[in-house]
């Protein structure tokens, strides 16, 4: 498996990991009845935190598998060469991360199914408001659809990485 | 409408005749990843006309010694 689909593992796993976070923290509070579900503010405020919790949570995770990713070559080269370098680990990390075409091809083949999915969350959530449902699950549809999107994006791409992309 | 064409190659021979050369050796050669090295050599990623001209340049050959084209029916 290669370092790219290692990644977006991660980071779908980290998406979903946060999104179930807030459902149980939101929903949970409001099942409780610690919080109204007619409270703007409420939930305005978990939305803002978990995006917060998000970015951070996403940054700490992505040096830790930076960090495992390392230790990882070190025990592959420990094994094959019976010691261990410094720099062949670097120049080998080096090597994983390189970024080219096709990996911007599925990039930003990804991204459209992660933008059409917010979309199409954002349309909804409009609709729900036009039908006279609450504001508070306008606002939950919109989020939610933004990280099922980013999570979709995610696997769209791990799929890609598998099954082989074509231009056009 | 137009037909569809496959486009095949030949990297894999290639590689063989050049010293047996690793995926990831021509991946730096090319100046692409080895992940993309191994998606051109399987079939599953065209590439750019750019990295095809870079892979046969890797392997000293024409680009048409490297990719050739099917047409399906």
């Amino acid at each position: 498996m290669s370092y790219q689909e290692k990644r977006t593992i991660v980071t779908v796993l980290t998406g979903i990991l946060i999104l179930a976070a807030y459902c149980i923290y939101a929903f949970g509070k409001v099942n409780a009845g610690i919080e109204s579900v007619e409270d703007l503010k409420f939930w305005a405020f978990a939305m803002l935190l978990f995006i917060g919790v998000g970015v951070v949570a996403n940054i700490i995770i992505q040096i830790v598998f930076h960090i495992l990713l390392s230790i990882g070559i070190a025990i592959k080269e420990q094994i094959q060469n019976g010691s261990v370098n410094d720099d062949e680990i670097e120049k080998t990390l080096e090597l994983e991360m390189v970024e080219d075409e096709m990996d911007k091809l599925i990039g930003l083949k990804s991204m459209r199914l992660g933008f059409a999915v917010a979309g199409i969350g954002f349309v909804s959530g409009l609709v729900a408001l036009m039908m006279d449902y609450s504001p508070a699950l306008m606002m939950n549809i919109i989020f939610i659809s933004f990280n099922v999107g980013s999570i979709l994006e995610g696997i769209a791409q791990i799929y890609y990485y598998r099954k082989g992309v074509n231009h056009g | 409408m137009a037909k569809k064409i496959e486009i095949k190659n030949n990297i894999r021979t290639l590689r063989f005749f050049a010293n047996e050369m690793t995926q990831q050796q021509l991946a730096e050669k090319a100046g692409a990843s080895r992940q993309t090295i191994v998606a051109v050599e399987a079939g599953k990623y065209a590439p750019s006309l750019e990295l095809a001209f870079r892979i046969a340049e890797a392997f000293g050959v024409s680009i048409g010694e490297v990719f050739s084209y099917e047409v399906k029916e």
